[in-house]
């Protein structure tokens, strides 16, 4: 074993972690729990997971701009509150619908603060967050609101044909749109663009602040989406809904291998991180390990993953750059670690 | 690491020198908010300018007082936030009420606050060394901090059975003084010398200003940075002692919301996101200006959701002061 060969290891670790880390996981969970990898327990760990899914979609874009949103939780809790609350004004579909604007008006005020303001992305959703679960507090009294029919929302929460719940699809559906934006359209090569450099971004005639702004848009539409599904699934409204969600779907897309400093993202990595944390909630539930072991061991997971990436990476500063813009395109960017390993064998 | 000593003494000018007109608005801006309040205080309510509510605004920002002195140095320091902070205020609480029966209220809090710092020195590391993003660092170690605080008790409620320490902390001294306020006001005074007199405080502005420069300067840029994030974990941690030890009741998640009321203070005091520029008492004109906009809240009856409104509102307001007193070239 020698250095070059090490390193490649290290560079196939890195690349696939996600791939490595659902694999073991699943494996863990597999013999943990009967039957884990029979379709109906395998639904419900992707249908547990895909209300923080859809969170993680719309934060995938928020890191990959270099951006941070954590009002997510906030926003989820009051369009389900819109969503349930509005249902017997104005009907449960209209209703439906205006939670997810709520959520886009959200997205739009964490958009001004921190492109128009120019407040910091962290400081500011802070604020929209106090600010949004103090507006849910404030229109509920504190106290969670039921919609009309408890059946209108089995939709969401049922599996259809027996394999998969509606919001389990509906997660599915759009972290695919989100791959195939990142990987095969011009303003998602551009969205990289802004997140890895803004002023050259701006210098080579990208509307940057449009894409930072849309981000925080997309982010709060999801957040909506999310919101008004894990309120119809219950038939309830409350404003203490999500009050942990970001943090965790945070964790899930940069397990995904995301990066908080913008730049570097992927869609699958995002649903591999999110399937991690499912599949880890669903198999340790079953083994009724408490819930402080699981934040121990996601914590551990998360913790680990970015030193990995932190070491690796910061010995080819080069390489990193390289592997986000092209690398997520095509799978493997062979070329510059074939020169790496050439350089080495120079070097003996 | 001693052999640069503050030159100057005094009131010698600050390492960053293009926010003097900040530090201005700053200095002028703060006081008169906090006067405005104390005058729309009086007039709306006759209990506002009495001693005893007043003493109280001072004791409830008192536990929230000691990581707003951490905080301060991870924000001078660019930072960002530390948001392990509830786990090591829970880490701190925790350990402190079960440990007691074996070892001593003492000891146990010294055992407490030496864990949470622990927490805050792989914190540190992770940031200085490894230079990993802070907000992920420290939600991971928050993460695992809390998960052990938890398993080390089961996951309950812990209960303490010494009734002395706690009228102890509870009680007042020197014609009427609670101790927890001179706990807080003395950790606050030696944050404030720490920041403004010693070796260690000159390098938290300068890492913040410019973290290259100060690299290039041969000032310990990681060390800097990691300090800033084991003073906040040893303080919350001590946060969480006190508070444990006053209520002789420990919840995990009696942290939760520290980190942002902390954040909040810092921020409303004008102590910039952006590093090099602030201070100890600038973040504690910003924590008593929450407070007591708070506090006449409570008094006029406004329902609390009100108040996380008006929060939100006033933190986006004091940054976006912030900014637009000095844009610094369109930084991000």
């Amino acid at each position: 074993m020698n250095t070059a060969a090490l390193k490649d290891i290290a560079f196939a670790l890195v690349r696939y972690r996600v791939l490595l880390i659902l694999a073991v996981t699943f494996s863990v969970a597999s013999i943990w729990v009967p039957k884990f990898l029979s379709t109906g327990t395998l639904s419900l760990s992707l249908d547990r997971a895909a209300t923080m899914g859809l969170l993680a979609v719309g934060l995938t874009v928020v890191l990959l701009a270099g951006q941070l949103d954590l009002s997510g939780g906030a926003i989820l809790a009051i369009s389900g509150i819109t969503a349930i609350g509005l249902q017997d004004t104005m009907g449960q579909i209209p209703a439906a619908f205006v939670g997810v604007l709520v959520g886009v008006t959200a997205g739009a005020l964490n958009a001004f603060l921190v492109v128009l303001l120019r407040i910091n992305s962290l400081v500011a959703t802070l604020a929209s967050m106090l600010f949004i679960r103090g507006l849910a507090h404030f229109i509920t009294e504190s106290r969670p609101v039921s919609g009309i029919d408890p059946f209108f929302g089995l939709a969401v929460s049922r599996p259809i044909e027996g394999t998969i719940t509606g919001r389990s699809l509906l997660f599915l559906v759009t972290i695919f749109a989100l791959h195939i934006w990142f990987t095969r359209t011009v303003s998602g090569r551009n969205m990289f663009a802004v997140g890895s450099n803004i002023v050259s971004a701006t210098a080579s005639g990208v509307k940057s602040r449009t894409y930072l702004a849309g981000s925080f848009i997309f982010s709060g539409a999801m957040a909506g989406i999310a919101g008004v599904i894990s309120s119809l699934s219950v038939n309830t409204g409350s404003p203490v809904f999500g009050e942990s969600i970001v943090l965790t779907a945070i964790a899930a897309v940069v397990i995904g291998g995301t990066r908080l400093e913008g730049g570097r993202a992927s869609a699958l990595g995002t649903l591999g991180g999110v399937l991690t944390l499912g599949a880890l909630t669903t198999a340790m539930e079953f083994q009724n390990i408490p819930a402080y072991i699981q934040q121990i061991v996601a914590g551990l997971i998360l913790l680990l993953l970015i030193l990995l990436d932190q070491v690796v990476s910061s010995r080819n500063g080069r390489d990193v750059t390289l592997r986000a813009l092209i690398g997520r395109l095509k799978t493997p960017p062979q070329p510059h670690q074939k020169t790496e390993r050439k350089h080495k064998s120079n070097e003996k | 690491m001693t052999k640069v000593k503050p030159s100057g003494s005094g009131m010698a000018p600050r390492v960053v020198v293009q926010s003097r007109r900040s530090n201005l608005g700053g200095w002028i801006g703060l006081p008169a908010g906090v006067l405005l309040l104390v005058v729309v205080g009086t007039l709306l309510s006759d209990k506002f300018l009495s001693i005893s509510n007043l003493t109280n605004v001072l004791i409830s920002m008192s536990i929230v007082g000691l990581i707003v002195v951490g905080m301060t140095f991870v924000f001078i320091s660019r930072g960002l936030a530390d948001l392990s902070v509830p786990a090591t205020v829970g880490i701190g609480g925790i350990l402190v009420l079960g440990l007691q029966p074996s070892l001593g209220s003492l000891i146990a809090g010294i055992v407490g606050v030496l864990a949470a710092s622990v927490a805050g020195l792989v914190n540190g590391v992770l940031i200085g060394w490894f230079k990993v993003n802070p907000v992920i660092a420290t939600l991971a170690v928050g993460s695992i901090v809390l998960g052990a605080a938890q398993a080390f008790v089961g996951g309950v409620i812990v209960y303490g059975t010494d009734s002395e320490t706690q009228d102890l902390i509870n009680s007042r001294i020197l014609g009427g003084i609670p101790v927890i306020v001179i706990i807080f006001l003395t950790v606050a005074l030696l944050g404030h010398i720490l920041l403004s007199r010693t070796a260690i405080g000159r390098y938290t502005y300068a890492v913040g200003s410019n973290p290259s420069a100060s690299e290039a300067s041969a000032a310990p840029v990681k060390f800097t940075r990691a300090f800033a994030f084991l003073l906040t974990g040893a303080l919350g941690g001590f946060a969480g002692v006190i508070l444990g030890l006053s209520l002789q009741t420990a919840r995990p998640i009696m942290g939760i919301g520290y980190e942002f009321d902390a954040i909040t203070a810092v921020v409303v005091g004008g102590v910039s996101l952006l590093g090099g520029v602030g201070s100890i008492p600038r973040a504690m004109g910003g924590l008593l200006f929450v407070q007591l906009l708070t506090n006449i809240m409570v008094l006029q009856g406004v329902p609390s959701p009100v108040q996380g409104i008006a929060k939100g509102a006033m933190i986006a307001g004091a940054v976006a002061l912030d900014v637009y007193l000095r844009r610094r070239g369109g930084a991000q």
